[in-house]
């Protein structure tokens, strides 16, 4: 009858002459280097152009505390040769998407494996793997949630032949006349920390919308809107940063201006605030002479946790337009600021802004926490799913290598009998698996 | 209910605030609070321990206690990542001690060089769970029954060739919450226009809503009688893992090791052997296992290990938090068709 399969040993016989790209060395791609190395896989290139930070730490378990700024791959490959010295892994901390890595670079590797975080770079490898004809496996995790997908061209759909979501954007009218959820402020805020501080962008306005069609009460009127001059400040006609330092940045007049003076004109528009509840403007001076409850301290939650009150949060504006200030003259004349989520002023810009904003508009205000998942669009991750996920990436590798290499086939010859089942019509999603930890589910290879 | 979580844990520091805060966004900082409260106890460091290892440390318990009298061989120290490359002869749990620290300085590792089966009841009383791999059944179910009355949470593992299986015990009242979205109640005046006068209630808002669930003992769960007709019914539903479970438990038993690839030959017969035996002890057919299924259970395979481990590391961590519905009360996992499957057996 058939040869038995085997041991692990015998495999990784068949394995070693196969040479693999990983592309990534972040979450799944720890995992996944890890379990190429231990099922027998010797041959690994991989490549990642991030360094590693502290926020890493809790799943890529290749990286420890004093490695924080040094490059992921390179760090990944000293940690894998350390329990597999045999190993022969070459890293790369670059972009897969320099030219130097282009079609011939991919067709020396019987293998791909993304293990990326980005659509750009997943469509770029897609196409690669495509010109050069090499198998391609997919993945991706977010919390609980999990995927791994095979893309062999000729042979499954690829991964831009289904459309994907694309990021969610608001009409500018509803950043700047009427938002209704927390959301609608963090972009505000993250509009104006550009406006100020960084690069102006046309499609980032933070002052009333005067041609907003829902505040005409008839299309004329739209258009004499448009063009009118104000009597007040001149909205339209100068810039924001340049409104800013003409008053050098003096953080109470800007204040007044966002919170004030603009949520004043804003009323102006009284059609908007028919059906809506209308904003409530803010004065700096009586906000500092009202008599609001202090803050509780910290206690036992997190100090980022916290939800401050108006004159917290006006306090935090204050502070952190001072600081962007600094930095800026610093960095000298034409100066542009970049916003990271990860730079404690210009995180507390948003939180602060964005939460006057929100109590303007009689929204619940949110903790510098929450404001940073949403301003800095961060995914919740832990290390287990990463762990599956890489588990079924290597699965699903094997299966892939066995249909290309026939010196795999005899000894895995009892693989044979769900390899045949490879044949499949074309523009058919094949090998997906769908992870749920969370679930009570069944998951099954769909074939 | 839910236990209050003890005053000396209630502070999180910054640094694991910094560390913790991915994990933190997503099961939330009370989940994590009784994380770092919690003191494990794993017993076998081979590939699947170690990735167990590995997932509880990245976590944040309080404490991990890895238990292992074997000694490291060759075989042994290329199924896993956390045994140096010199280590062979040493012991398998001190060999892995150090590596394991290192993965989370925050957490006490030690190592435990002796015998399971040799430490006396009181020894698994300091845990607030225990996970049990490369265990003999007998062992298993002693164990199960030691812990699980005093709420010390009991999960079982193993990985054998491309199969795997999880199992656990949680007791008989085991509590946790679930985060559901909050119903927004309020005016609905869908033609009016697009807001309600009123104050803006975040659409993403939610509420933890308390559940309570029950497990019996790995005994029971083994010993279902399948001779009543309504078993017999449900057999084509029954995923075969659970028999095939059965054969690798009582070969374990018989041979005291698991099979093993040098001894391929003499230990697929014996398994076949002791196939033919459990079915027929519980009045069912040699076909519920077809003959295939010696060459697929031999050695760990590393990237099952991964499975299972991430999914026994997770459900450990939600037991252990007491958050989200947790797998009732078998996971199995075949990796040769990559399906994963949860389902219960035992008294109901």
């Amino acid at each position: 009858e058939s040869v038995p399969i085997i041991t692990n040993f015998k495999l990784a016989e068949s394995l070693s002459s196969c040479r693999v790209l990983v592309v990534g060395a972040g979450g799944i791609g720890c995992e996944l280097l890890k379990n190429l190395v231990l099922t027998g896989f010797k041959k690994i290139e991989v490549i990642d152009l991030d360094t590693i930070d502290v926020s890493n730490l809790n799943r890529q378990f290749l990286f420890q505390k004093k490695h924080v700024g040094k490059s992921k791959a390179q760090v990944a490959k000293e940690s894998v040769l350390r329990f597999c010295p045999s190993a022969n892994i070459t890293a790369y901390h670059d972009s897969i998407m320099n030219p130097d890595y282009n079609v011939e670079f991919f067709r020396n590797f019987q293998l791909v494996m993304n293990a990326l975080d980005n659509r750009a770079a997943r469509n770029h490898v897609n196409r690669m793997c495509l010109a050069a004809d090499i198998p391609l496996i997919e993945s991706g995790t977010a919390g609980y949630l999990g995927q791994v997908t095979v893309i062999k061209k000729g042979q499954t759909e690829c991964y831009e032949c289904q459309p994907k979501p694309t990021q969610k954007t608001f009409p500018g009218c509803t950043i700047r006349n009427t938002p209704s959820e927390p959301i609608h402020c963090i972009v505000w805020a993250k509009y104006l920390y550009n406006q100020l501080f960084g690069e102006e962008d046309a499609d980032q306005e933070v002052s009333p919308d005067t041609a907003d069609p829902e505040a005409a009460w008839n299309p004329a009127d739209a258009a004499a809107r448009a063009t009118a001059s104000n009597k007040d400040g001149d909205i339209k006609r100068v810039s924001t940063k340049e409104w800013a330092r003409s008053t050098g940045y003096d953080p109470v007049k800007l204040f007044n201006k966002l919170f004030k003076d603009d949520i004043m004109y804003l009323l102006t528009m009284d059609k908007l605030w028919k059906k809506r509840k209308a904003p409530l403007p803010l004065d700096w001076t009586e906000i500092h002479h009202l008599e609001f409850s202090q803050e509780e301290a910290c206690g036992t939650g997190l100090k980022d946790q916290q939800v401050l009150g108006v004159q917290g949060y006006a306090q935090l504006f204050h502070r952190s337009v001072e600081t962007l200030r600094s930095q800026l003259i610093e960095k000298g004349e034409g100066a542009e600021l970049v916003w990271d989520k990860d730079d404690p002023p210009a995180m507390d810009f948003v939180t602060a802004a964005a939460n006057l904003r929100m109590n303007v508009f009689s929204m619940n205000m949110k903790s510098r926490f929450d404001v940073k998942s949403m301003a800095g669009n961060i995914i919740p991750a832990i290390a287990t799913t990463n762990a599956v996920i890489a588990g079924l990436i290597v699965l699903e590798a094997l299966k892939t290598l066995n249909s290309e290499f026939d010196q795999c086939r005899t000894v895995n010859l009892q693989c044979c009998s769900f390899h045949t089942r490879h044949t499949v019509l074309k523009h058919e999603l094949h090998h997906v698996l769908f992870y749920l930890v969370l679930f009570s589910i069944c998951f099954s290879h769909l074939v | 209910m839910i236990d209050t979580i003890e005053k000396e844990e209630n502070i999180i520091s910054e640094e694991e605030a910094a560390q913790y805060d991915r994990q933190i966004r997503l099961w939330g900082l009370d989940a994590q609070k009784r994380l770092r409260g919690s003191r494990v106890l794993l017993v076998g460091l081979r590939g699947l321990g170690a990735e167990v290892a590995k997932n509880l440390i990245l976590a944040g318990v309080k404490g991990l206690t890895l238990l292992d009298h074997e000694q490291v061989t060759e075989e042994s120290r290329r199924a896993q990542f956390l045994i140096p490359v010199d280590a062979d002869g040493q012991n398998q749990a001190q060999a892995s001690l150090e590596r394991a620290q290192l993965l989370n300085p925050m957490v006490e590792v030690k190592a435990d060089t002796d015998a399971v089966g040799s430490k006396p009841d009181d020894f698994f009383f300091q845990f607030d769970a225990v996970c049990l791999t490369r265990c003999s059944k007998d062992l298993m179910v002693r164990v199960d029954q030691l812990c699980a009355s005093r709420n010390i949470k009991v999960f079982c593992g193993d990985v054998f060739g491309y199969h795997g299986y999880m199992f656990s015990d949680l007791g008989q009242e085991h509590h946790y919450v679930e985060e559901k979205p909050k119903v927004v109640k309020g005016s609905n005046e869908a033609n009016d226009g697009p807001e309600a006068k009123k104050p803006k209630v975040d659409p993403n808002e939610t509420t933890m809503v308390k559940k309570t669930v029950s497990f019996c003992s790995f005994k029971a769960a083994l010993e279902v009688d399948w001779t009543n007709e309504k078993a017999k019914n449900n057999l084509k539903r029954i995923p075969v893992d659970y028999f095939l479970l059965q054969v690798l438990l009582k070969f374990r038993t018989d041979k005291g090791r698991d099979p093993q690839p040098d001894s391929f030959a003499e230990d697929s017969q014996l398994l076949l052997q002791i196939r033919d035996d459990v079915l027929e002890t519980m009045g069912l057919s040699s076909e519920l296992l077809p003959n295939t299924f010696v060459s697929y259970c031999f050695s760990e395979m590393a990237p099952v290990c991964a499975v299972v481990g991430g999914v026994l590391g997770q459900e450990l961590v939600k037991a252990l938090s007491q958050r989200d519905a947790p797998h009732r009360n078998f996971f199995f996992f075949d990796g040769l068709k990559g399906s994963g499957v949860v389902d219960y057996f035992g008294s109901k």
